[in-house]
């Protein structure tokens, strides 16, 4: 039992393992995954195994959970498990939903930048529909009734020589973020001395300054 | 005024209680698409005349070409507006459906145009195809849990519910202790409220 409940994520008896494999079960990655997407203003690639594993897991809960209530087991333990359940299938909940919304939010800027390869088969497929829903409503409520030439969703007229109708997420937000190991002297502003970043320590950063530590996974936000 | 019209459809956007919708302002958004019609006539008659004069449209400094750019700015001025009233109210039509799921009450569905009515239809079809493709309902677990039961009183006579784990009679005003995840979808009807403390 003490082996399996490390394997469904309770949390129990943490303090006899090693730190540095607590941190890494499933559980710790898809918390480590929806803090970092909930604190960056950009969509980040999508967890494709982790979401994958911690759906199947999931699963095996909820049958688990069932098992327990069939056989009557003790109505405590079943709350605790049912309660370590719903927190997965928060996390996991959140996660995608979070996703969603950053999606819908940057639908075209997406679908014309590099981060479209970050999405995931199934949030392809969403944005494209949202995409086309968008266009749809208002181009019949607002371009088609405009003159010749103001009639782009992209650009606010002919004239503009790029498109500057498109929200675009804003990359110099600050974040809160933490280094797993340390980043040495790390330029972080224009203009100004770099700054010795080290482990563990909480810093305030522009997001842009420490965007590909992000994606490398050198760097968590919260 | 140029441009009035537009803006004051955004100051109505501005000063409505956040999340909610107002009833879609046909008569202003009309004027002002008209607005932009007429701008887009001035700016033609006036490039008309450059080229009447025989002069070169690009370089040309003249009177008629600031009264060209004036109308130009205004109408595009007028197509911020226009969709930025027309895109935010899609905003939170899209939150309407996560909090409220597929049907929009009567009360609300009065407010929306012709074009938001299928737009909501589309946004919720989306967002149940992409569910069902992971087979997994994100609008519940909206908070994130602490207790797999909470308490809740019942508002509306609900009757006999067959729920995951029990099948309480919901009868108005009574109170029952129910799972977490069963409670959601009534609280967010506001057929429940949640019993705090």
């Amino acid at each position: 039992m003490a082996s399996s409940s490390e394997g469904l994520g309770l949390g129990f008896g943490s303090e006899d393992v090693d730190p540095s494999i607590a941190m890494t079960t499933d559980v710790e990655l898809l918390k480590r995954a929806w803090r970092n997407e909930k604190a960056a203003p950009e969509i980040l690639q999508f967890q494709h195994e982790l979401v994958q594993r911690s759906s199947e897991q999931v699963q095996l809960m909820e049958e688990t959970v069932e098992d327990f209530e069939q056989n009557g087991a003790d109505p405590l333990t079943v709350s605790v498990y049912q309660m370590d359940l719903d927190r997965m299938q928060f996390l996991l909940r959140s996660y995608l939903r979070i996703r969603l919304q950053k999606i819908v939010k940057y639908m075209i800027h997406i679908s014309k930048s590099e981060a479209w390869s970050r999405l995931s088969e199934q949030e392809q497929k969403f944005s494209k529909r949202c995409m086309d829903d968008m266009e749809k409503h208002l181009n019949q409520s607002v371009l088609s009734r405009l003159p010749y030439g103001y009639q782009s969703i992209l650009k606010q007229s002919i004239s503009s020589e790029e498109d500057d109708m498109v929200p675009q997420p804003h990359l110099d937000t600050y974040v809160f973020c933490k280094s797993r190991t340390p980043l040495g002297a790390l330029q972080i502003a224009d203009g100004e001395d770099p700054m010795d970043v080290l482990a563990d320590f909480l810093y305030l950063f522009h997001y842009k300054s420490i965007r590909s530590f992000v994606e490398s996974g050198h760097v968590d936000l919260f | 005024m140029y441009g009035r019209r537009a803006s004051q459809l955004l100051k109505e956007l501005s000063t409505s209680e956040p999340g909610q919708l107002t009833s879609f302002n046909t008569d202003l958004f009309d004027q002002a698409l008209k607005e932009c019609n007429a701008h887009h006539l001035e700016l033609q008659s006036l490039m008309r005349k450059i080229q009447e004069e025989e002069l070169d449209v690009q370089t040309t400094r003249n009177a008629e070409h600031f009264g060209a750019v004036i109308h130009h700015l205004s109408l595009i001025r007028n197509k911020r507006c226009l969709m930025a009233y027309m895109y935010n109210r899609a905003v939170i039509i899209q939150s309407l459906r996560w909090k409220l799921g597929p049907v929009l009450p009567q009360e609300i569905q009065e407010k929306l145009n012709f074009s938001e009515e299928e737009y909501f239809k589309n946004y919720s079809a989306a967002l149940e195809s992409y569910a069902s493709e992971l087979e997994l309902d994100l609008t519940v677990d909206m908070v994130p849990p602490k207790d797999p039961y909470i308490k809740v009183r019942v508002l509306d006579d609900i009757g006999d519910v067959l729920l995951s784990d029990q099948s309480p009679n919901l009868a108005c005003h009574s109170i029952h202790f129910l799972k977490r995840t069963d409670a959601e979808q009534f609280i967010s009807q506001g057929l429940m409220e949640e019993l705090l403390g």
